[in-house]
């Protein structure tokens, strides 16, 4: 078969076309997330000579072979890796932040240490009412601050559950997007553009997955992908074009557990493991301050039941509730405060009973033991925020190398553009050619 | 060839930029707040002592009161004590004056009136009030300390008065009670100033040759009673400066407690206005360069 100028001129220009098109579309996913940079493989169109013309030149052009993705596998499972570690410290670190914002700012630890004061106070006086009075207010103020923590650490708690339930669904929807994509896969064309936006499709997936959980992916020849969640067992979630379904379940004390299809699976790394860690934390601080409140309230009543009041009444309880968030005052005036001991008569100024509740107060020291709570979980949030912007780096510079190896630079797409505009030309040029041979041989007969 | 894209260029100087201005708005604010610290897991080790230090400034405020208050009624127990002397003194001048042979019983009796009047000024003394409105001199009991028939004056306050906490342990306790002022031993056992007042308000009011005697015997009473009192004006001076060394301790341990705090929590000032300066330079010249950077591109050759 000869060749023929003409033709072998036009699938030139087609193939620059082609290249052509492809640079614009990279230019224009310059900044499109996820978007892997393509380039045109072209190649050589020649047919073999025919028995006995083996001389013959043979040449049919160029044409485009595949659309290549130059993605780089090892980068992107880095970044997957680096992306779920950096997800379970985000997570974790703020919900201990919101457990520390919990507890500092509310000013429980300054309304312990006034409840103390005023104690102090009417120590000088046990007979003024209007210590008296600040004591049984300061005593409120306290008992109140016990109950917006532990508010405001079940909202900690019901965020975190939230965002978690949240994330499920997410997953959930993101594996079924996976399996069909799979689907996909298996109709597309090899090399061809729509297989390539495809895969495209598929790591974004797995990424977003990736950041809820450790995932184990297994790569087929067709570009399909089989992913399993979670550590120490992996549970298969996407397999060809079937996903399974992720649930949550909560545990009474508020912490969470989750499955696959059924099958109790620990997440590993990711914002659901990040959701476990906070929760597990927040559980261990309620505990905590819950049986901090239920000490104070000991104490404070059992020194109340061994005195007497300023009208030489027994003492009554001060405090009822045993948790941070039911703990509330019962006594219902500065008159009840029992600061004198048992038997003493009516308007007694004898303050052996108030020193002996200072003491026990002392011994167990409420104030002391909020600040070492204060100060195991901010310095659990020191410590997580070293952690995190480690992690940080780490997942940045793998999302830099993957994007300087796989993302759109535009100046080498400039460059493109010139190369195949003038190839473009050329084969148009070639073209040109071809019409003037053609217009020649025509011009012989005259 | 190591493939430049555009995306990692931008990314690259976002988050370095970004880096640059959080750091900027941390020191900016430390600045503005002079706390070094804004919340406990910015320096675990600090927050806790700064909230311990915090705790100590605010009962050593209520050590301040208690003191004071400590302070006010030993002045109180003090002035009682001067004008309870000056009686003492008085009333044995008159004992010595009814001893004598040159006066007749008339005049004994008019001694007589001035002692029995002199008993009940004591006794008003004795029941005087402190600060609260409590009796001064009645230990922990709230109405009045001694109450009187004429004759004997008894007391009804309570033993001892109730140690005050004056801050870093020690207390003070804050007045004397009747007893610890009135009541002393004679050879014919134990009295108070105010039998022995009216024994002779009464031994001069019969007269007679008893009188006489009687005004003799009682100088040697009225002796004891004011080594008393003057012995409890000197425990009530001695507490009045416990009180004045546990004032200036306070007061040195509220200015080491402020310098503490400023050491653990403070922002040193001159040091962060210069890091501030130095991250301010380093982001102004990453954003000239990113600007120059990002002009760069080859489609602004494209013609």
């Amino acid at each position: 078969m000869a060749s023929d100028l003409l033709s072998i001129a036009a699938s030139g220009a087609r193939a620059a076309r082609g290249a052509l098109d492809v640079t614009a579309q990279n230019i224009a996913n310059a900044s499109s997330e996820g978007y892997v940079r393509r380039s045109l493989r072209i190649e050589e169109l020649s047919g073999s000579g025919v028995a006995g013309r083996n001389a013959d030149i043979s040449l049919s052009g160029a044409r485009i072979a595949e659309i290549t993705r130059n993605a780089d596998p090892f980068l992107q499972s880095e970044v997957r890796r680096t992306g779920g570690d950096l997800q379970r410290a985000n997570t974790e670190l703020s919900g201990l932040r919101n457990i520390e914002s919990a507890i500092e700012q509310t000013g429980i630890f300054t309304s312990i240490v006034e409840f103390e004061a005023s104690l102090q106070q009417l120590a000088g006086d046990p007979s003024d009412p209007s210590r008296r009075a600040a004591v049984l207010a300061e005593a409120t103020t306290m008992a109140s601050k016990f109950e917006i923590t532990a508010t405001a650490l079940d909202a900690v708690g019901d965020g975190l559950r939230f965002d978690a339930d949240a994330q499920v669904t997410q997953a959930n929807i993101f594996g079924s997007e996976l399996a069909r994509v799979n689907l996909q896969l298996t109709r597309a064309g090899s090399g061809s553009s729509d297989r390539a936006a495809l895969l495209d499709q598929r790591d974004q997936l797995l990424e977003r997955l990736a950041g809820f959980s450790t995932v184990t992916t297994t790569f087929a020849s067709d570009g399909t992908v089989a992913v399993s969640l979670g550590s120490t067992p992996a549970r298969s979630f996407v397999q060809g074009g079937t996903s399974g379904v992720i649930s949550s379940a909560q545990a009474p004390d508020g912490t969470l557990s989750f499955a696959v299809d059924g099958l109790a699976v620990n997440p590993g790394s990711g914002s659901l493991a990040g959701t476990r860690l906070a929760l597990g934390a927040l559980v261990t601080t309620r505990e905590r301050l819950d049986a901090l409140a239920n000490e104070v309230a000991t104490a404070v009543n059992a020194a109340q039941a061994a005195g007497v009041g300023s009208d030489g009444s027994p003492g009554q309880p001060m405090f009822a509730g045993t948790t941070a968030a039911t703990l509330r005052v019962v006594l219902g005036s500065g008159q009840g405060i029992a600061t004198a001991p048992a038997g003493s008569p009516a308007g007694s100024r004898d303050t052996q009973n108030l020193a002996n509740l200072r003491t026990a107060l002392a011994n167990d020291n409420p104030a002391k033991k909020l600040s070492s709570l204060l100060f195991d979980v901010s310095s659990t949030v020191a410590g997580r925020n070293v952690t995190q912007s480690a992690l940080q780096t780490i997942a940045s510079s793998a999302r830099v190398s993957l994007e300087q190896q796989s993302s759109v630079n535009l100046d080498n797409e400039a460059t493109n553009l010139i190369r195949f505009q003038q190839a473009f030309q050329a084969s148009g040029r070639a073209m040109q050619v071809a019409s003037d041979i053609f217009d020649t041989l025509l011009g012989i007969g005259r | 060839m190591i493939n430049l894209s555009t995306g990692a260029f931008y990314e690259r100087s976002t988050q370095q930029m970004s880096v640059l201005r959080a750091r900027a708005e941390t020191l900016q604010s430390q600045i503005g707040t002079g706390d070094r610290i804004e919340r406990s897991s910015d320096d675990p080790v600090a927050a806790a002592r700064l909230r311990m230090l915090a705790r100590s400034e605010r009962l050593a405020t209520v050590d301040t009161s208690n003191s004071q208050q400590a302070e006010a009624n030993l002045l109180l127990a003090d002035q009682s004590l001067v004008s309870i002397a000056d009686l003492v003194i008085r009333a044995r001048e008159l004992a010595v004056q009814g001893s004598s042979a040159t006066l007749n019983d008339e005049q004994r009796k008019v001694i007589g009136i001035e002692l029995k009047g002199m008993r009940e000024n004591l006794i008003m003394l004795a029941n005087s009030r402190n600060i609260a409105g409590h009796a001064l001199l009645g230990g922990q009991s709230t109405g009045a300390a001694y109450v009187d028939d004429g004759v004997t004056a008894q007391f009804v306050g309570t033993a001892a008065v109730d140690a005050l906490e004056i801050g870093e342990g020690q207390s003070v306790v804050p007045g004397l009670t009747g007893p610890e002022i009135f009541e002393f031993d004679t050879v014919d056992g134990p009295t108070d100033i105010f039998s022995v007042l009216a024994n002779l308000a009464a031994a001069l009011a019969a007269g007679g040759a008893g009188a006489a005697q009687a005004s003799s015997d009682a100088l040697a009473s009225l002796d004891t009673g004011l080594e008393k009192v003057t012995t409890a004006q000197t425990v009530i001076g001695a507490r009045l400066n416990w009180v004045d060394l546990m004032t200036e301790r306070r007061e040195n341990n509220a200015e080491r407690i402020a310098d503490e705090r400023a050491d653990v929590g403070g922002a040193d000032i001159a040091v962060t206005m210069s890091r501030l300066q130095e991250t301010l330079t380093v982001l102004e010249a990453t954003q000239a360069s990113f600007v120059r950077l990002a002009n760069l591109s080859l489609f602004s050759m494209l013609r």
